[in-house]
């Protein structure tokens, strides 16, 4: 294996020095061609977004979303595209029954993800953000790759400003799908985590799928908020979300009704308030962020109210950019605190794991488990093209067999077919089936504890192409350093090297 | 299915409201929009609603010569100024303004207060005086006054310097002294004898410097 690294490594280096020479010989030739938002004001995306580092926004970048996307001339064609190629490399793909199906393409370049883009300026106080996005790795119902689109990130805002030498109040409203999604700042849950990665397995350790903090509604989901940000100093939002269907359901289009996220009613409020202070060439903010969301567990019947868990995210969250010509310097800290009440029927159900004994009960499910996220980056950009960033994330929570998906199996108890030979099996069928773990993704221990640091280096080498590469190192993984999964899988074996290139036209 | 009639609702009679809002208008290519209204919504985001702004990235405009804000507008429109930052900020801002725009535009930042800015060293500035007000004799350096005015306040076409951020003037004297980005001033020939500390010490002195 360790031989095989170097080659795959070039192969991977190779590749994305290919792409990016190609997309630069696409790209470069026509000045203008800069996306939407670049189009509609004219303006390089520096302007908007720290040392060209998108999504991250700058001062102006945050005015330019908070009044509605409205700055500029509206453009011809409001559209703009964006393409992500992936490679991605888990360190060990031997522990595991299937490595083909475990660690998909795993070192193997790949278009991943591609998005458009409509939106921009509409009128004086409306516009509007709305992301497609295909997923050239969609697994179909039958198992097998399609590529696949569905709503992204939607953010449709009316916003006005009244400001004068006194006063400066913005006030808007957003009409969105995914809680803080039209929050200006990037330690936000929608926003901090930044690189798209594949949908194939070899991607599943990778940074993007690394703790980040966030909402337990998670996306495609449709709400409306209203928002006032007072003398560039006091940010304040509420809103409140329901399930995408019906008049937006367009909001989770491409989602099959299995996978659409299910809230009861229309009371999931989602709040948010943050302090921001420039001075000189330096800019803070210091938030706080919170959400009481009922969410469908997925087991039986929505219209059973038994059959909603709830979930209660309180976070706090800061921000500190320094931002002149040729540094960019920015540190974010995000901290989310989650419980879940789980629902009645959720709580029916029991483990069908054992104690090692193989045949004493495991303890019954508990009925709420709490889960604290912190995250923490600090990134530098020079000259708006070479950068690099550190990040750590530590993901803490209660213990709860509820969680487990690996344990002992009861059908290997003194006296069953099989007994003593392997108490923690993959393998349904030779045991009757009783309790199969699961292996790679398994988490034996019923807590999600889960920390390590992701190394980042990239570079810009025009305004719309970045270059990057990530090594996420485990510590703990699914509550464990060593033997996570009951298969021997440690955490470090997750360590991921992911290599990206990242466009947008 | 109420809450997303409701919500459509009132993004329509927000959306009907909204169309001609010429007084907070953001629109750039819309002549109607006064210069005083793009002022507030738009420069101030970086130069502040009333000139002064806090970013040594972006340039203080308040009490500036109304000449000079005319003139770099129309630079920028044309594209004769293209040192990096003006072009990548400027450029696509300008490119559809009206001479009426410009014109109201630069009277309303010329007619704002000027705020004392961050105080810089004052043994830079102290240094940064003399150069200002006596050149450097020894290597052809003529004084700034002599253009900008004794107390850096500007005149006409020659900006306003005093309490400008130091950064800013660095970047530009460095500009004049090695690019094409700015032509047509004499500033290109009056830099060129300037060593670093130089640049730092008068920048340092024109930042402390108040009326």
């Amino acid at each position: 294996m360790r031989n095989r690294l170097p080659a795959t490594l070039r192969r991977i280096l190779w590749a994305s020095g290919t792409l990016a020479s190609v997309a630069l010989a696409l790209l470069s030739g026509d000045a203008s061609a800069l996306p939407l938002f670049a189009r509609q004001t004219g303006q390089n995306c520096l302007a908007c977004h720290a040392g060209g580092q998108f999504p991250e926004l700058t001062p102006y970048g945050r005015m330019f979303k908070m009044t509605g996307y409205t700055i500029g001339e509206r453009t011809k064609v409001p559209l703009s595209v964006m393409g992500v190629l992936t490679a991605a490399r888990v360190a060990d793909t031997s522990k595991s029954d299937a490595p083909q199906d475990d660690f998909q393409k795993n070192g193997v370049p790949q278009f991943a993800t591609g998005s458009l883009f409509l939106g921009g300026k509409v009128t004086d106080n409306i516009g509007a953000f709305a992301q497609v996005t295909y997923d050239n790795y969609f697994t179909n119902s039958k198992g097998y790759f399609q590529g696949h689109s569905n709503a992204d990130n939607i953010d449709l805002r009316y916003a006005d400003r009244f400001v004068d030498n006194q006063r400066d109040v913005i006030f808007g409203l957003s009409v969105n799908n995914n809680p803080s999604v039209s929050d200006p700042w990037n330690s936000a849950p929608a926003w901090m985590q930044y690189v798209p990665a594949s949908s194939t397995t070899s991607h599943q350790f990778a940074d993007p799928n690394s703790p980040y903090p966030g909402f337990g509604s998670g996306g495609n989901v449709a709400g409306v908020s209203a928002y006032v940000f007072w003398n560039k100093t006091l940010y304040a939002e509420l809103g409140t979300y329901t399930t995408a269907n019906r008049g937006f359901s367009f909001m989770s289009a491409g989602i099959e009704d299995a996978a659409t996220t299910k809230l009861k009613g229309g009371n999931n409020p989602y709040w948010r308030l943050a302090l921001s202070h420039e001075w000189g060439a330096q800019n803070i903010m210091v938030g706080a962020t919170g959400m009481t969301a009922h969410v469908f567990d997925g087991t039986t019947d929505p219209s059973d109210s038994g059959a909603y868990n709830r979930i209660r995210n309180t976070g706090v969250d800061a921000q500190y950019q320094y931002l002149l010509d040729p540094h960019t310097i920015t540190a974010q800290v995000a901290y989310m605190r989650q419980v879940t009440d789980y629902s009645a029927n959720t709580l029916a159900g029991a483990s069908s794991f054992v104690q090692a004994d193989g045949a004493t009960p495991v303890a019954a499910f508990n009925p709420s488990d709490t889960t604290n996220i912190f995250r923490a980056k600090l990134s530098y950009v020079y000259q708006a093209k070479y950068g690099g960033s550190l990040s750590y994330f530590n993901l803490r929570g209660t213990t709860n067999t509820l969680n487990q998906s690996s344990g002992f199996d009861p059908c290997f108890a003194a006296g069953a077919p099989g007994a003593g030979s392997a108490p923690i099996s993959t393998d349904a069928d030779a045991t009757q089936g009783c309790a199969p773990s699961t292996r790679v993704t398994g988490n034996l221990s019923g807590n999600p504890a889960t920390n390590g640091m992701t190394y980042e280096v990239f570079w810009l080498p025009v305004q719309y192409v970045r270059v990057g590469a990530q090594y996420t190192a485990y510590h703990k993984f699914n509550g464990a350093t060593d033997n996570y999964d009951g298969f021997g899988r440690n955490a470090r074996d997750n360590n991921t090297l992911f290599l990206y290139v990242w466009g947008a036209y | 299915m109420k809450h997303g009639h409701s919500i459509l609702l009132v993004l329509s009679v927000a959306a009907s409201a909204g169309c001609a809002n010429v007084d907070r208008s953001r629109d750039l290519a819309n002549p109607a929009v006064p210069g005083k209204v793009l002022a507030v919504q738009v420069c101030s985001n970086c130069h502040g609603v009333d000139g002064n702004s806090v970013s040594p990235a972006f340039p203080r405009l308040a009490e500036q010569q109304k000449d000079y804000i005319v003139a770099q507008l129309k630079n920028f429109r044309a594209h004769h100024r293209s040192d990096p930052a003006g072009s990548e900020y400027m450029w696509g801002l300008s490119r559809s303004l009206t001479d009426k725009q410009i014109d109201e535009l630069a009277d309303y930042f010329s007619t704002q207060k000027e705020r004392p800015n961050v105080h810089a060293d004052d043994a830079l500035a102290a240094a940064g005086k003399d150069i200002f007000e006596n050149g450097v004799p020894s290597q052809k350096v003529i004084a700034c006054a002599s253009c900008h005015g004794p107390k850096a306040q500007g005149i006409g076409a020659f900006p306003r310097l005093a309490e400008q951020h130091g950064d800013y003037i660095v970047k530009q004297l460095d500009i004049f002294q090695n690019t094409q980005g700015r032509p047509g001033t004499p500033m290109e020939f009056v830099v060129h004898p300037l060593t670093g500390s130089n640049k730092n010490a008068v920048a340092a002195y024109l930042q402390n410097l108040t009326e």
